[in-house]
């Protein structure tokens, strides 16, 4: 889907973002100082950029200055509200403290993508397409009637494919906090869905844990 | 205080002033009564002479005094041309003369000497105060009184006007001396009033303020003494600030490392839990995860070993420098034979005096930074010698060398000399604040010359053994 760029110079964390990205099905780039980060920049053009703000050679702030409006997420462990603002008046286009959860990267990233209509306003997998515009989903071609919490549902998780959501969070991406109903009304949603789009496969029960949507890369 | 100095000033100055003045209108006023009395008893005794030897007269000729007395008495009339001074002339208590009508005496009231002697008294009344002298006149007259009297009024009011004009003299004189005492000791309490302006500018926090000092008085000296005092309070400040702005480096930077691998080994287990993950994808994530512990137990045991190192006491012995060079040697080999740099090792000292074990690490800590520092190739030299009669040993580098605002802080915990805290080529930091604290407890400095780009050397000078 989309071209990111990583530039965190601490190879763990760089590694787990390009990770994480790369679940969903972004093409990641990793860069591991500052003045890798510009000259790759420079030479190619990137949907996204995650950045430490902390790096050898050139920070971060002077790193935003050569970005040449590439969209950007800051990801650092320099947290303070001085910091936040002068990334944001630099050109920021979001900010994710670490220590960071994964599910928060991802909608962070997602957010920026769609913001900056990077994102593919449609998703394809198998004979099953998704028109994020119009919530519509069909099946080979046909339109399949869904609630609106099915489509939800479906969204949030092809949004987050190949990760494993739990029901609890599952009921609060969806329903929000302050549904007081079971999970097992997960399980029943589920079900619909798997029916619904012959997902049978593709939407794996994961033990003790939930449910994941699983994509072939 | 400068009011009630005021006050008090003014107030004893006006009493005593006053006072002087009023004991000078008192004795003004009793000498002018005195000498018109003195003046009045003299005339009574000339006028009272000189009629005895006109009744004498007149009564060889035989006349009868009673019928001639006005003719007798009229010349000494003229004796006050002013007309201030009258005569009344009593026989047996019955006045048979009298040049001033207008005046009423009470003569009845005073006492006339029985033995002829003259008295004389000051008498009040509405037209006036008047000085009476009465007396009898001598045998064979004596049923005669005669009576002089004077009118002093002009006297005394010439004698209340000068009292005025010196109270007035005096009034104006007070303010003239407050207003000279106001700007006196406004003069005077000049430096304490600014004392007290410039030490609520320091308890409100601008340190920097300091008195002018000028003269050299008592006022000059407490000014100098409260300056020295504002500057040790700004030194204090300055190092209190410092001392905190380190702390909460400290704190930042320990955060940051404990942040980073915390961030990486929660991230690699969610991971783990909630992604498909081929075999080898759950290896290198393990990997990771076990790398950041590592990291992590790293910091714990340094920290851990610089807490030790500030609290324990160590063991001082004598340790062969020679021996100590080998076991550090044999350390880093493996190291120096991996990035091909050959450590000289120079001795020219016998002993030094300290623990074993602490001196080894701090030695292998500063030629391992120097190795980081190298490149492949490169040549340490390690130096043990005296240096004005002080035992010393030196690590020095041809490697890439820090600036010297680096320099300075490079001992603090958790100091890094690259910004970004990467650990590329360096633990957690902590590794200078060891040999730092090791030093200290050996009673030794460590201090670093550097010049970017030519090399570093770090010097360990013992200054007690």
């Amino acid at each position: 889907m989309a071209s990111i760029l990583i530039v965190e110079d601490e190879v763990a964390i760089n590694e787990l973002v390009k990770r994480n990205l790369q679940l969903v099905g972004h093409r990641c780039t990793s860069v591991f100082d500052g003045k890798a980060a510009v000259s790759e920049i420079q030479c190619q053009s990137y949907d996204l950029m995650i950045l430490d703000i902390m790096l050898p050679s050139l920070d971060g702030f002077e790193v935003i200055k050569y970005a040449n409006a590439t969209p950007t997420i800051l990801l650092t462990a320099k947290s303070s509200l001085p910091d936040r603002i002068k990334g944001f008046t630099m050109g920021a286009d979001d900010f994710l403290p670490k220590p960071f959860e994964m599910l928060e990267l991802l909608a962070r990233v997602e957010a920026v993508l769609r913001r900056t209509q990077k994102s593919k306003n449609y998703f394809e997998a198998g004979d099953v397409k998704i028109d994020f515009d119009s919530h519509q989903v069909y099946q080979k071609g046909q339109l399949v009637e869904c609630t609106p919490k099915e489509y939800q549902l479906l969204e949030v998780l092809v949004n987050n494919r190949n990760i494993a959501l739990s029901r609890e969070r599952l009921l609060e991406l969806v329903w929000g906090y302050d549904f007081e109903g079971d999970t097992r009304t997960i399980d029943v949603h589920i079900q619909k869905l798997r029916k619904k789009l012959g997902w049978e496969d593709m939407i794996k029960t994961v033990y003790k844990l939930g449910y994941r949507l699983e994509v072939i890369r | 205080m400068k009011r009630r100095t005021f006050l008090t000033t003014l107030a004893l100055f006006l009493f005593f002033f006053n006072l002087g003045i009023f004991i000078i209108s008192v004795t003004m006023f009793k000498d002018t009564v005195s000498r018109t009395e003195e003046r009045s008893l003299a005339e009574h005794y000339f006028i009272a002479s000189a009629l005895i030897k006109d009744f004498y007269t007149v009564e060889r000729r035989g006349i009868n005094i009673e019928g001639s007395l006005s003719s007798l008495l009229q010349p000494y009339s003229y004796l006050s041309v002013d007309k201030k001074a009258g005569l009344v002339l009593y026989h047996n208590n019955q006045p048979v003369y009298s040049n001033q009508n207008t005046l009423a005496l009470q003569h009845n009231s005073m006492a006339v000497p029985k033995d002829g002697s003259r008295a004389a008294t000051v008498q009040k009344t509405e037209k006036g105060t008047f000085v009476i002298v009465s007396g009898k006149l001598p045998a064979p007259y004596d049923p005669y009184t005669l009576i002089y009297t004077y009118d002093m009024t002009d006297a005394i009011r010439s004698w209340s006007y000068l009292k005025n004009i010196l109270f007035m003299a005096g009034f104006a004189f007070s303010l003239f001396l407050a207003f000279c005492l106001l700007i006196i000791l406004n003069r005077i309490f000049k430096p304490l009033k600014q004392i007290s302006l410039t030490s609520k500018d320091i308890a409100n926090g601008a340190y920097e303020t300091r008195l002018t000092v000028y003269g050299h008085d008592e006022l000059a000296e407490m000014a100098q003494s409260f300056n020295h005092m504002a500057e040790e309070i700004q030194h204090q400040m300055v190092a209190l600030i410092d001392t905190a702005d380190k702390k909460q480096q400290f704190i930042d930077n320990f955060a940051h490392e404990l942040r980073t691998p915390l961030t990486a080994i929660y991230g690699y287990a969610e991971y783990m839990q909630k992604a498909v993950l081929t075999e080898d994808d759950r290896l290198s994530a393990l990997d990771y995860v076990m790398s950041e512990c590592r990291r992590l137990q790293t910091i714990a045991f340094q920290l851990l070993e610089l807490a030790n190192l500030k609290n324990d006491q160590i063991k001082y012995e004598d340790q062969n420098v020679s021996s100590l060079f080998e076991r550090v040697e044999q350390t880093l080999y493996r190291k120096l034979s991996e990035k091909n740099i050959l450590v000289e090792f120079r001795n020219e000292i016998e002993t030094i005096r300290g623990d074993a074990a602490l001196l080894e690490s701090l030695l292998i800590n500063l030629i391992d930074n120097a190795i980081n520092a190298s490149e492949k190739g490169k040549h340490v030299l390690v130096l043990a010698t005296k240096e004005t009669n002080k035992k010393m040993i030196s690590i020095q580098d041809n490697g890439k060398g820090m600036p010297t605002e680096v320099l300075t802080q490079i001992t603090e915990p958790f100091y890094r000399g690259e910004k970004s805290r990467n650990r590329n080529d360096g633990g957690a930091g902590l590794g200078l604040a060891i040999c730092k604290q090791i030093a200290l407890c050996h009673n030794a400095e460590l201090s670093f010359a550097s010049c970017p780009g030519e090399g570093t050397t770090a010097k360990i000078t013992f200054t007690a053994s």
